[in-house]
């Protein structure tokens, strides 16, 4: 689609765009159905079991339901962020001129307009807007409050952002070596490390029957929510801030917003009550202090909708993870020893990488019973696209490592992969790797119900 | 400014829109007809899906222009003050729609099918919604929900 | 060609966030009429849970789900809640929300026994009614009660609860701890066709075995588990996001970043694991993450069943697994060659 600066340009004043928006939002063609469903008493209770319908599906079903970006609001405008485009960056100047006097343009904002620029739910190393440095292409570095989403789409291109290119590091494995220069330098590139140790791996390898090798790596996926991340911002005269969010996490981001903004969270209302679909991709804040300080400085309704590309290169991603494994067994393929090294690529900013580093050096030994074992894993900053958490926060990627090593064995073996699965699944009461002790335990159950229902019957002829 | 007039869900409306105007902004910013989403609007998800003049159309793809004088059915004019259409109560009893952001586009190629096949085997089932992205339901209860209606042979 | 394989693949994935502290709040308000309202800051994201709350809520009130109204995720009137993440919603919050239906019932129960002419800790809140236990014979409409709560009693039964995993803390140097609370285990098994000339896997038939604990509503386990498996195909053979040598996204839209269609997923049968977890409201744990987590293993090992070739990266690409099949027919010409 060409640039849809046409009408405004011709008209030329601030008053005629927002006339494309003046005429109040008028009511729907069609009325609210009523179909109340009453059911059968006597299936009513217990609650529980019950394959009971949604009320929210109903509403899904009628194009009822109302997502941040079906809301209006008079006088709402919409806000644009500039996205750097450069990997890895030092920011000389942002130029916002053009952009301020384009009609219809209300507000521009930069890095130096947040009050405390930086936020994350453990390392605070991700900046609102980047201010002085850009440490991937998606990071956003002003934004733009105007009359109509064309408009505001328009002034981010007239922005002129002056950098001074540095190389980027895009390899986790090179990222790993201590004489690469740090992405967030001073700070390290591994900015995670973590351990499980139990028992003596080395006299558990000493005493297997034979020992297999296997390496696995896994790529960079995005959660694609059908719906945009989305966020809506009014103040009222009491200088109370409601923000209507995607986000999947409203106490926590109450207290980002409190801390990026500076304000008291008494101050702050966050509604997120219509989501479509999260998968662990809208939970911390992106827009949210954008639209907060755009509102206020303009004194009106603010919302910004990420666009899908905005959705792959400036929203979180999964952890791509480069995956060692060595297991020693026993003839009859009971696991004796398990070593494993997990090299996880933390990104640009760290997000979500603490818990999925910790869940994947937990869970990277897979549901199996065994004494002897040594995992180590470790998270790198590259200049790539944040990772954070996604669906399973690194168990997806492990259970492809520790599950295609398994079947790797089971053929070397002989051994039927249902088989020797079931030699060596965790039981009630079995040790985890943290050696805590497991309850309500049915990886057995589990194997045989999938094995009896697909037709699994031992090994292929 | 472009002027369209056009029947919506059955009423003659009208607007007077920018040139570039996309038939999903017209549905959703002149007539508050939301249930059409943006899902990424370059036609690739299918969140935007319509029906014009008895057509599957991405309503993002389409400006508001080319629908002068033509009729768009959406989401909003399936159910009546009294009923819901029986896609939309086969989908409720199936759980055939999880977040439902895909659900009025999904429900619109549904429906588009059930008019030109009232009996789709599970192949063209899945051949008609191959244009609408989930990521939410796998789509296995939308293909289950869309076969108890062929089965129940009710009328889309 | 096409070659049929089949592979399995099972996993076990934990509830809540690894030993910190993961608090959820709940509040529920009995109606004068019986019904309630429950108040939860956790955020609906499409899985249903609002409509698991409140049916746990509901079993524990002895009421019907559809008198029970759930509010959501506003930080004014809703209690906190660490949100909906780490599959901890039905777990935790779930506990929370039973905690606090459940201190609103013992209100109920304190009105209730002088209507009945027993001891609270005699009653039993089921099928619409407060009953006596062992003689159900006698009992009263919950709406009674409530009713009864507000103008005889002067004592509105609002129950507010919060529940957080038990967990230990892990050694810094030995990793040594208890993390979690509990976990779930499952098994998916794919069975595939691979085109051993293009490459090309399609995946025909996915059987997925999920433990949640109790399940709650079983057409929202189903529809977690068939999601997941969609993004577990996903993973296994089409989406990556490409970086080209400067660092930025090459496909950052969706023509180019292949994500599964209704024509890409396979036929797929979900089977729930009949267990119970005490620790759990009505012993139920969760479902959410689980789903998507060995759906790629399964399906690169039913590809090494078809073909013989084990992929070691994802996405299994049908150029990747064209390579592959190509490589290990090179390889089996040299060893022939060097036999003969």
């Amino acid at each position: 689609m060409d640039t849809k600066t046409a009408v405004v340009e011709k008209k030329g004043t601030l008053l005629d765009a927002e006339a494309l928006l003046r005429a109040p939002a008028p009511a729907p063609l069609v009325p609210f159905p009523i179909d109340v469903r009453v059911p059968d008493p006597s299936r009513q209770t217990p609650a529980v079991g019950q394959r009971t319908t949604r009320p929210d599906g109903r509403l899904h079903g009628l194009g009822q339901t109302k997502y941040i970006d079906d809301f209006y609001v008079p006088g709402m405008l919409f806000c644009k962020i500039k996205r750097a485009g450069v990997a890895c960056a030092r920011i000389i100047s942002v130029d916002t001129k053009e952009a301020e006097a384009m009609p219809g343009v209300v507000a521009v904002i930069t890095g130096k307009d947040i009050p405390v620029n930086t936020f994350g739910p453990s390392l605070k190393d991700q900046p609102v807007l980047a201010d002085e440095r850009v440490f991937h292409a998606g990071d956003g570095v002003a934004a733009v409050a105007a009359v109509t989403e064309q408009i505001a789409a328009d002034a981010i291109e007239k922005i002129k952002v002056e950098f001074e290119e540095l190389p980027p590091v895009l390899d986790p494995l090179e990222s790993l070596k201590l004489e690469t220069p740090g992405v967030h330098a001073p700070s390290a590139n591994i900015y995670g490390h973590k351990v499980i140790k139990k028992g003596d791996i080395e006299r558990g390898f000493a005493e297997s029957y034979r020992i297999f090798e296997g390496s696995f790596r896994t790529q960079m996926v995005e959660h694609v929510p059908l719906e945009p991340h989305s966020s809506l911002a009014q103040w009222d005269a009491n200088g109370r801030v409601t923000i209507h969010s995607t986000l999947g996490r409203i106490t926590l981001g109450r207290a980002d917003i409190a801390r990026t903004l500076g304000i008291p969270m008494s101050r702050i209302r966050i509604v997120a009550t219509v989501v479509g679909g999260n998968f662990g991709g809208k939970n911390e804040i992106t827009t949210e202090p954008v639209v907060a300080l755009l509102a206020k400085k303009t004194g009106r309704p603010v919302k910004c909708t990420f666009t899908r590309p905005e959705e792959f290169y400036s929203s979180t991603t999964r952890h791509p993870i480069i995956m060692d494994y060595k297991t020693g067994v026993t003839k009859d393929g009971k696991i004796l020893a398990r070593k494993i090294r997990l090299v996880l690529d933390g990104g640009a900013y760290c997000s979500w990488s603490e818990t999925t580093l910790g869940k994947a050096c937990i869970l990277c030994a897979g549901p199996y019973e065994i004494e002897n074992l040594y995992a180590e894993a470790f998270v790198v900053y590259t200049n790539k696209t944040m990772t954070g958490a996604m669906r399973g926060f690194g168990a997806p990627q492990v259970c492809f490592g520790y599950e295609s090593h398994m079947d790797d064995i089971a053929k070397a073996l002989g051994i039927d992969p249902l088989e020797i699965r079931l030699r060596n699944a965790l039981k009630e009461g079995s040790f985890s790797p943290t050696s805590q002790t497991l309850h309500s335990v049915v990886v057995r159950e589990s194997l045989l119900q999938a094995a009896q229902r697909f037709g699994w019957n031992g090994a292929k002829a | 400014m472009v002027s369209v007039t056009l029947t919506v869900n059955g009423e003659k409306r009208s607007a007077s829109v920018a040139p570039e105007t996309t038939l999903l902004k017209l549905l959703r910013e002149n007539f508050n007809l939301t249930g059409a989403k943006l899902g990424c609007d370059v036609g690739d998800c299918g969140a935007c899906t319509v029906i014009v003049d008895g057509k599957l159309v991405n309503s993002c793809l389409m400006l508001a222009g080319q629908v002068d004088g033509r009729d768009v059915l959406t989401i909003e004019g399936l159910a009546t003050t009294d009923r819901l259409h029986p896609i939309q109560k086969a989908f409720e009893e199936k759980g055939s729609l999880q977040c439902g952001f895909c659900g009025p586009g999904v429900i619109m190629s549904a429906k588009w099918l059930l008019d030109q096949n009232p009996n789709p085997s599970v192949p063209d089932i899945r051949d008609a919604l191959a244009g609408n992205l989930c990521r939410c339901t796998g789509y296995s209860k939308m293909i289950e929900a869309i076969q108890a209606i062929a089965q129940d042979g009710a009328k889309a | 060609m096409k070659r049929r394989g089949r592979g399995m693949a099972c996993m076990w994935y934990p509830i809540g966030f690894t030993v910190a502290a993961n608090p959820s709040a709940a509040v529920v308000k009995v109606n004068e009429d019986g019904t309630a309202t429950l108040l939860t800051g956790t955020v609906e994201t499409g899985q249903g849970s609002l409509t698991i709350l409140a049916q746990i809520v509901a079993q524990e009130l002895g009421v019907a789900t559809e008198d029970v109204h759930v509010v959501s995720a506003d930080t004014d009137t809703t209690p906190m809640d660490t949100g909906a993440i780490a599959s901890r919603t039905t777990y935790v919050t779930g506990n929370a929300a039973r905690l606090a239906a459940e201190k609103a019932k013992l209100m109920l129960f304190d009105v209730a026994a002088p209507m009945l002419g027993v001891k609270a800790n005699q009653l039993d809140a089921k099928d619409h009614h407060i009953v006596v236990q062992g003689y159900p014979q006698r009992k009263v409409h919950i709406g009674d009660v409530a009713n009864r709560a507000r103008v005889v009693s002067g004592e509105p039964p609002i129950g507010s609860g919060y529940f957080n995993p038990a967990t230990v803390a892990l050694d810094p140097e030995t990793g040594q701890g208890k993390p979690f609370a509990t976990y779930v285990y499952a098994t998916q098994i794919a069975e595939v066709d691979v085109d051993d000339e293009t490459g090309e896997v399609e995946v025909v038939r996915i059987v997925a075995s999920h433990d949640c604990g109790t399940a709650i509503n079983p057409m929202l386990v189903e529809g977690q588990v068939e999601g997941g498996i969609s993004m577990g195909v996903g993973f296994a053979l089409q989406e990556e996001i490409l970086f080209d040598a400067k660092g930025r996204q090459i496909n950052p839209n969706l023509t180019n970043y292949i994500m599964p269609t209704s024509l890409d997923m396979p036929d797929v049968h979900v089977d729930i694991v009949d267990n119970y977890d005490p620790t759990g409201p009505f012993g139920a744990k969760g479902v959410g993450e689980p789903t998507c987590v060995s759906t790629a293993a399964a399906i690169c090992n039913a590809i090494h069943d078809a073909v013989g070739v084990r992929v070691t990266s994802l996405p299994a690409t049908a150029e990747k697994v064209h390579n592959l099949i190509k490589a290990k027919q090179a390889q089996e010409q040299r060893q022939i060659a060097a036999a003969g």
